[in-house]
């Protein structure tokens, strides 16, 4: 899709949530420790967030939802449409948006559907709702935009929900987005069973040893890390550049890039090709990991909590990741409502 | 060897050690041009992706997984960095 601007739609505030148990990648026995070292040196992150076994995503994202409804001051029967970006859903069908528009008591008159995105996820999710609210044909909106991606063995993901609030405002600044897919990498990183093309057998249960010595079933998500370090690291600087022509706002005047957190060697890789201070690039990935679409909000959240909140700032947000999909969006945010984050 | 490089070029020196770098080794280790990567003590998908990361910010080349995998020696994978950049 060639660059678009969407006009009337003002993002009004931003909650996110994590699950309280905290896991360490340094936790190892002692002769594995310099390993471990070398392993949070490169990729970034020491901390991750995991649910308990009886938490789950929309868990998360309906305790930050709440909160949010709570600090903006709306009314349930206000909700206009309510979008869920995410692929740890309550269950294969049907959409976890519906479960959660009935337990929120949002009102049947709600739109309420999913969106199958991982780490690309956010700035798609504020242009699918940004467009619906452009016209004026709905007024209240609320994004919920997460995953329950960590485990206890992978070092790299981590569990966080988030709510953003949208909202028709004809006084609003535009907003210049600018959405991408490529199909043709769609093995990169893949859950490869348990779909309609390879339904879950027996057979696929059965741990076996891959090339690291780890183990793993092929119910197991597949991620090809040299061709995504490729694919972030060679496509994002060129398509932020080309968004920032399009919206006609020089790079020197985005007070914040806002990326998704991938891992250290990635985002230090964009960072650098854009020859971006690092104050202008916030980073969770220490203490939060890759949290997948939520890494965005949650960035906002827990590193531009004072900036956002007290004045205004030109914000450029960009995910990219599983699909192979990247977007990314110029947003002016100007005094967001952000409570702090929310854990439970 | 296809991509043969002399390998006592200062080049190739250089290109060594950046590779060291990259790899971030846990325990120092001898580094040559000729050094199969199969020998290395950490040559694992972690080195991969810091090697990769290297030859883009320090040669402005692109390096794949698959580059690497067709790659015996460090000198290979440093033939292959000047191959892209000369094409």
């Amino acid at each position: 899709m060639a660059a678009i601007t969407l006009n009337n739609v003002r993002l009004r505030g931003i909650v996110s949530c994590v699950p309280k148990a905290t896991i360490c990648n340094l936790d190892a026995s002692e002769e594995r420790r310099p390993e471990r070292e070398r392993l949070v040196r490169n990729i970034g992150i020491h901390t991750r967030r995991l649910c308990y076994p009886w938490q789950f995503f929309s868990d998360l994202a309906r305790s930050a939802a709440e909160r949010l409804l709570e600090a903006v001051d709306w009314k349930r029967e206000e909700i206009d449409a309510l979008v869920v970006v995410t692929q740890s859903p309550d269950y294969p069908i049907p959409a976890t948006a519906i479960i959660i528009q009935d337990r929120m008591k949002l009102p049947t008159t709600t739109i309420a559907f999913d969106i199958n995105l991982g780490c690309s996820g956010y700035p798609f999710g504020i242009f699918t709702l940004g467009s619906m609210l452009s016209s004026g044909g709905i007024r209240k909106a609320l994004l919920l935009v997460g995953d329950r991606c960590a485990s206890i063995d992978d070092p790299i993901f981590s569990d966080c929900g988030t709510a953003t609030a949208l909202e028709y405002d004809p006084d609003a600044p535009p907003m210049a987005f600018d959405m991408n897919s490529d199909g043709s990498g769609h093995r990169a990183i893949i859950l490869p069973v348990g779909g309609h093309r390879e339904p879950t057998q027996m057979h696929h249960l059965i741990a076996r040893k891959d090339e690291n010595g780890d183990l793993h079933r092929d119910v197991d998500l597949i991620m090809d890390g040299t061709a995504v370090l490729n694919f972030s690291t060679q496509r994002i600087p060129p398509a932020l550049r080309d968004l920032c022509e399009y919206a006609k706002v020089p790079m020197t005047s985005i007070d914040y890039f806002v990326l998704h957190q991938a891992n250290r060697m990635i985002n230090e890789t964009i960072r650098k090709k854009l020859q971006l201070a690092p104050e202008k690039v916030p980073s969770t990935l220490y203490d939060f990991g890759n949290t997948s679409s939520a890494s965005i909000p949650l960035t906002m959240s827990v590193r531009l909590r004072d900036a956002l909140t007290t004045r205004a700032a030109t914000v450029l947000m960009s995910g990219f990741g599983i699909g192979l999909s990247w977007g990314s969006c110029i947003v002016r945010m100007d005094s967001v409502v952000m409570p702090e984050l929310v854990e439970v | 060897m296809s991509e043969a490089v002399a390998i006592e070029s200062q080049d190739v020196l250089a290109f060594v050690d950046q590779f060291a770098l990259a790899v971030d080794f846990q325990n120092p280790v001898p580094v040559h041009g000729d050094t199969r990567l199969t020998d290395l003590p950490e040559w694992d998908s972690l080195a991969a992706l810091g090697v990769i990361v290297m030859c883009d910010t320090e040669f402005g080349v692109a390096i794949t997984g698959n580059d690497l995998k067709e790659c015996r020696t460090v000198a290979d994978i440093y033939a292959r960095v000047l191959a892209k950049k000369g094409g």
